[in-house]
């Protein structure tokens, strides 16, 4: 019984970091940027959402108009930050640090207007339970599965089967020759980011709706993330999204053998380990 | 002329250097405590229940004809901002009493206080190390390990003889790990589950998990943040072991909140006096709850030391007030205190939630 509670558990969490992965990975992949500012977006999408919620407008539409509002966000990153030092050949160091302090303007000022409290979303329905056998979820943890698996099928679809999904790929594979063919790189990086934005909102607001907002909760996802990112391979979208679950799973189902506190340190050695056999991801493209 | 300006304004800086306070001036205190984050519903308490005694004492014309100011720094119960604030509060505004709250960093800034002889406050934090870190350090309320004492004596008393430990990775969680482990033991009872958390953390559904499938009679926790969404997800989870805590579980939210029915906890004994507290409502619009009444209390208890360290012409540092403290020794505030050490020894309850009140289930007489 504890072993399947624990990896349903594992399960919900490890969805909500997939996405977080597939949408850092199709950032990463395409624009080589190291997005920490992607945590900002994912905390932003949370708070934006709780406030509707606490205006009265239904969860759903505030987690629509959430989307839209983290869609322009990471859109106005790209267009007026990353873009500009590119055009200013900063090198990638350099905007690295400028994505880690547009991360912090976004923390601190969730902080300064909503405080560093632990808020929770006024939504009767989120803490309902449902059993499954002799597992026990509740409807944001089913919801948080449901929707995970339709973001990653969705974003599968959409990189493969639409024409903005190829261009996409097209630039992220070989930048110079997507420029010289007109797949004009920099609008592809727009689009790529505000996509990337819009998808990291939906575990921004699905998780705070079950564990509750604050404003530095963003890093430890991405941290999580990026690590499923790597170990999955850069660029494979459905790596990212099975070492996130994978990650989740196990640090989860380390409790069965040993104590809490060490699952975290014990889960990511494994990972380790892991990267010095196979250096370039579980399903790096051969 | 001028030559007697300059000498007079040199005579004036002279006495603000040395300490001592002018006719009417107004004395400064400092006070360092979670206002935002994690911690802050107990923080913003805490600094009510000062700041309404100070404010009750200047109404009444301060305490010598001295008004009192307590500056307020906002630690998010961190110690390395508490370490900031403090050398802010003691470097630049020449502060010599702080008031402190939450174990970590309270025993962070023990030692400057020790260093730089500031009278450190603490009427909230309750690790175990607080009682000898610092002579410069007071605490207005016994140490965690009392109350542990009492709440594992009742537990095996009442028949829970096994027990999963919930411990916050800190100072204070893992004082009062190591406080269960020896009370619950000594009882005659046995631990058979221990887990940790992360101060701040929200998740605690695979801790609550593993200790549940040790299958305890009881949850003795010792976190003092994310206490709400703990007793949410034991409710989701169905867990029907009981949960048992200290007087960290006096949080107005979790006690309101039907997920904690059952939720048994030690709880020290201070009341206040019903005009009191209902001033106290009518000014910051909230009850005067525990913390409230606990650092309403330690801020009296300056300000009668205060009053003898100008009644003897001392000048105000934290070196006069401490051993004015130690001479009058005995405090009769909202609750009778004596410092025979640093730590205060007080009665405590054993109570237990239900239809969102804190109802009284035994009175304890501690030596």
């Amino acid at each position: 019984m504890l072993a399947l509670q624990l990896l349903a558990t594992g399960l919900v969490t490890g969805c909500a970091l997939g996405v977080v992965a597939i949408s850092f990975s199709l950032v990463y992949a395409t624009t080589k940027i190291f997005h920490v500012a992607h945590a900002g977006i994912y905390t932003m999408g949370g708070y934006l959402a709780w406030s509707m919620v606490m205006y009265g407008v239904p969860f759903l539409i505030a987690l629509l108009v959430a989307m839209v509002a983290c869609t322009a966000a990471g859109a106005l990153i790209q267009n007026q930050l990353y873009a500009r030092l590119e055009r200013r050949r900063a090198t990638h160091l350099v905007v690295l640090i400028a994505s880690l302090g547009a991360l912090a303007v976004i923390q601190n000022i969730i902080a300064a207007v909503y405080t560093p409290n632990i808020l929770q979303f006024p939504v009767n329905w989120s803490s309902r339970m449902m059993a499954f056998g002799p597992v026990r979820l509740n409807y944001t943890q089913v919801l948080t599965i449901v929707v995970s698996l339709l973001a990653y099928g969705a974003t599968m679809l959409f990189a493969h089967r639409t024409i903005l999904g190829k261009r996409i790929r097209a630039v992220a594979s070989n930048p110079m020759l997507a420029g010289i063919t007109r797949l004009q790189p920099q609008t592809v990086y727009v689009y790529v980011i505000a996509i990337a934005s819009a998808l990291v909102c939906l575990p921004g607001v699905l998780v705070p709706l079950d564990l509750g907002l604050q404003p530095y909760n963003g890093v430890t996802p991405l941290l999580t993330a990026t690590i499923a990112m790597i170990a999955g391979g850069v660029g494979s979208i459905t790596g990212a999204f099975v070492l996130s679950v994978g990650i989740a799973v196990v640090q989860n189902l380390s409790l069965l053998v040993m104590p809490g506190e060490w699952s975290i340190g014990v889960t990511f050695f494994i990972f380790v380990i892991f990267m010095l056999f196979r250096p370039t991801g579980l399903f790096a493209a051969r | 002329m001028r030559a007697s300006f300059i000498g007079a304004v040199a005579f004036v800086a002279g006495l603000v250097l040395a300490g001592l306070p002018a006719d009417a001036e107004t004395i400064r205190f400092g006070g360092i405590l979670p206002l935002t984050g994690p911690g802050a519903l107990i923080g913003t308490a805490e600094m009510r229940g000062v700041q309404f005694a100070v404010d009750q004492a200047n109404a009444k014309g301060g305490i010598r004809g001295n008004q009192i100011d307590v500056l307020f720094e906002d630690n998010q119960a961190k110690p390395d901002q508490s370490i900031l604030s403090f050398n802010k509060l003691t470097d630049l505004q020449h502060v010599s009493v702080i008031f402190t709250g939450y174990s970590g960093p309270t025993l962070a800034m023990a030692p400057l206080a020790t260093r730089k002889k500031v009278l450190l406050v603490n009427a909230g934090a309750q690790a175990d190390g607080l009682a000898k870190a610092s002579p410069y350090l007071i605490n207005t309320l016994p140490t965690i390990g009392g109350e542990i004492e009492v709440i594992s004596q009742w537990a095996v008393s009442a028949g829970k003889k096994k027990a999963g430990i919930l411990f916050e990775n800190g100072a204070a969680g893992m004082a009062g790990r190591d406080d269960y482990l020896k009370s619950f033991a000594d009882a005659g009872g046995s631990i058979v589950a221990q887990e940790a958390s992360q101060f701040g953390q929200t998740d605690f559904r695979p801790a609550l998990l593993k200790i549940a499938d040790a299958k305890p009679d009881i949850m003795l926790v010792v976190i003092t943040a994310g206490l709400l969404q703990m007793a949410q997800e034991y409710k989701q989870l169905d867990l029907k072991f009981t949960v048992a805590g200290t007087t960290f579980f006096a949080d107005p939210t979790v006690i309101a909140d039907p997920a904690a029915t059952g939720f048994v906890h030690t709880q020290l004994q201070i009341d206040a006096p019903p005009d009191l507290a209902a001033q106290f409502k009518a000014k910051y619009g909230a009850d005067m709850e525990f913390f409230a009444k606990q650092y309403y209390n330690a801020a009296q208890i300056i300000l009668i030391t205060l009053d003898k360290v100008l009644a003897d012409k001392k000048s105000v540092s934290g070196e006069t007030m401490h051993d004015a403290l130690f001479e009058i020794r005995k405090f009769q505030g909202l609750i009778p205190l004596e410092f025979k050490t640093n730590t205060a020894s007080v009665p405590m309850d054993i109570n237990v939630m239900k239809d969102g009140k804190d109802v009284l289930l035994k009175e304890v007489k501690l030596q």
